[in-house]
């Protein structure tokens, strides 16, 4: 074993060293044993070893074939090789086994270094970003309450937002609202839904309200892009507005908002306010399509002082059904999620193990789910836990739901959803218990910013209603409701907030007003002050 | 030629050993090593790997040559090595600076006597 040893750090000299005394050394080991212990013996090597590398540079260069071929005493003559050096076969493979574990080092390093100069991150993609909210907020807010199942369904997408309320779908959602497994199952399985989800009633409890007007964010997308009213280069001069294409615009609207708006008397506001302006002739200025959709969003705002309600314009001829998703804008919503780690920023453990998960939306559960559980389970062993919610502009509440699941021991109902138009009202619970979840009873925290819109204020909410979690930052923006655009006609489109979240504690929400932190401070400071909060909860 | 010589002194410990080692008869390294363990009365001990990595300086220096194996010893990897002219005079050289070392040493060590009254603050 010794000589082995022995031989392995005689074989790492200089080569020119090794060829001309290796044979030497190790005979004079074989026969020196008994004089010299082995291990003086091994740590002379190495001292030579280290003195040949870092003392002897001029050596490293000499000639394998130095010793001169030379005649010895009795006139025997010695042959040298002269061939250059050549690694031996068997050295071969100890190489390699060496570079493959300097190489894992290296990786591991990387992977677990506190210096994040290597550290390799995708570029995010921002499909859903605060900035372009406004073109289609309604829908950017909580694209659908609970619809997770729709994109999966092409069938089912195609019931419009004025679906008759007696259409099938309406009357599985009252079916789905016995929220009983099979009645659940039968639901998810009809709307092709089922997801190898973690959970397994996620998609199923999730699947109902087909009726709401369905949109993924890639729809979203989708649809924003024509529907931009920044578009004037694109605006033709042949659709010089007249006071008949207004008056029909007017009437659409009117039409829609008395329809879909979520305050019945402020609706009716509104179309008074678009009348009496176009009797007025306010309108008669407004000749071409960004204008005019300008100035009618001016005229509801002005009295119903609502954001979200607005009229836009779009140079392309819009499609029968804008809020369609189309297949392969889901299939692109999905391609975006996989590569985005569905806007799962970042899941770590911070000292005093405390959880950190900062994620930049929420995704649909269908698509999204096994993210989501699986930045969750990585955090399942934290002592406290941060959800960092500042860049987050909201999305879908069955990631709402999937999420919270984990903060509570029970099915727990975070909230309801009214839809105006329908005169109904839809119940959002967490899933049942996930098996072997420890966070259940754990400090929770929310971090919270001025761009914290809709689905993730709805998040922030419910848990502060639940007393479930302490709120850390700025006051959100205050998107409660949500609803999806309407067409009036090619070009026009409105956006009207058609469904109002009303939370079963406080019986309303943060609309208008945000939702307020627990602990104010800035955004940028809401970390570190989480921080400290959690880590004197931890040592009491 | 001897100023070239000197500005190699002193010797380094085990280079003067394997010198003297060699100037009496042709050794191989195991030979080196145990000439230099009776030559020091055991309290010298060299490894082979100082040995050699000593004799592949003093071969590139010239003081020693490598003359090769041997027929008939007892292990066929064994070289024999030998004490040049070259090496020979350094040899000669630190010696005598060695031998003018002790002389001072010894008349120094005559005058001043060792000093043992006080123990020595940590």
């Amino acid at each position: 074993m010794l000589r082995r040893i022995y031989r392995c750090v005689l074989r790492l000299h200089p080569p020119a060293f090794r060829s001309r005394f290796g044979d030497e050394i190790l005979s004079i080991f074989d026969e020196a044993k008994g004089g010299l212990s082995g291990f003086r013996l091994l740590m002379d090597s190495i001292l030579s070893l280290v003195r040949q590398w870092t003392l002897r540079p001029e050596f490293w260069s000499e000639s394998v074939s130095a010793p001169a071929p030379q005649a010895a005493l009795d006139d025997i003559p010695s042959f040298c090789i002269l061939s250059p050096f050549r690694p031996r076969l068997t050295a071969i493979v100890p190489g390699l086994i060496l570079s493959i574990a300097i190489f894992s080092l290296t990786c591991v390093a990387i992977k677990y270094s506190w210096i994040r100069v290597l550290h390799v991150r995708i570029r995010e993609v921002q499909f859903e970003a605060p900035q372009w909210i406004p073109p289609n907020a309604g829908r950017a807010v909580f694209p659908d309450r609970t619809t997770e199942s729709v994109p999966h369904d092409p069938a089912a997408t195609s019931s419009v937002p004025n679906a008759d309320a007696q259409t099938p779908e309406a009357a599985s959602r009252a079916a789905s609202k016995t929220s009983t497994p099979s009645a659940l199952a039968t639901k998810a399985h009809k709307n092709g839904a089922v997801q190898p989800l973690p959970i397994p009633q996620s998609t199923a409890q999730q699947s109902k309200g087909n009726e709401i007007a369905p949109s993924s964010l890639e729809s979203e997308q989708t649809a924003a892009q024509p529907l931009i009213t920044t578009a004037p280069s694109a605006f033709a001069e042949d659709t010089k507005l007249d006071a008949a294409a207004r008056h029909r615009v007017i009437d659409g609207a009117s039409v829609i908002v008395s329809k879909y708006y979520v305050d019945a008397e402020v609706a009716e506001k509104m179309v008074i306010a678009l009348r009496d302006h176009e009797a007025n002739g306010d309108d008669n200025e407004a000749t071409d399509g960004p204008t005019f959709a300008d100035l009618l969003t001016s005229q509801m705002r002005e009295v119903s002082h609502d954001k979200y309600v607005a009229v836009i314009y779009s140079a392309f001829k819009t499609s029968e059904d804008t809020s369609a998703p189309t297949a392969e804008g889901v299939a692109r919503y999905k391609k975006e999620m996989k590569q985005n780690n569905c806007t799962f920023d970042k899941a770590a453990i911070l000292p005093h193990n405390i959880g950190y998960l900062k994620f930049n939306s929420f995704p649909d559960a269908a698509i999204c789910g096994p993210t989501a559980s699986a930045a969750m389970a990585k955090l399942n062993h934290a002592d406290a836990i941060i959800f960092d919610l500042r860049d987050n502009p909201g999305g879908y509440a069955n990631m709402v739901a999937l999420i919270a699941t984990y903060l509570v021991d029970r099915p727990t109902h975070l909230n309801d959803f009214y839809d105006r138009s329908q005169n109904s009202t839809e119940e959002s619970w967490t899933l049942p218990p996930v098996p072997g979840n420890a966070l259940a009873d754990k400090p929770a925290f929310i971090l919270t910013s001025s761009t914290t819109f809709s689905a993730a204020e709805g998040f922030s909410y419910d848990l502060k209603m639940l007393k479930r979690a302490t709120l850390v930052g700025e006051r959100t923006s205050g998107r409660g409701h949500m609803g999806a655009p309407h067409r009036i006609d090619d070009h026009f489109t409105i956006r009207v907030p058609s469904i109002k979240v009303i939370n079963p504690i406080s019986q309303t929400n943060w609309e208008g007003t945000g939702v307020e932190p627990d602990v104010k401070v800035k955004a940028a400071d809401a970390l570190r002050t989480a921080i400290n909060l959690a880590e004197g909860n931890l040592q009491k | 030629m001897d100023d070239d010589l000197h500005s190699f002194l002193p010797l380094s410990p085990a280079t003067l050993h394997i010198l003297l080692s060699l100037a009496g008869e042709d050794l191989h390294g195991y030979g080196i090593m145990q000439e230099v363990v009776r030559q020091s009365a055991g309290t010298y001990k060299l490894g082979p790997g100082t040995l050699y990595d000593n004799l592949q300086k003093l071969i590139q220096r010239e003081w020693v040559e490598e003359l090769g194996r041997r027929a008939g010893d007892d292990d066929p990897r064994r070289r024999y090595y030998r004490l040049t002219l070259a090496g020979r005079r350094v040899l000669e050289a630190e010696i005598a600076r060695l031998a003018e070392v002790v002389r001072e040493a010894r008349a120094r060590l005559r005058i001043v006597r060792p000093s043992t009254a006080k123990p020595r603050r940590a």
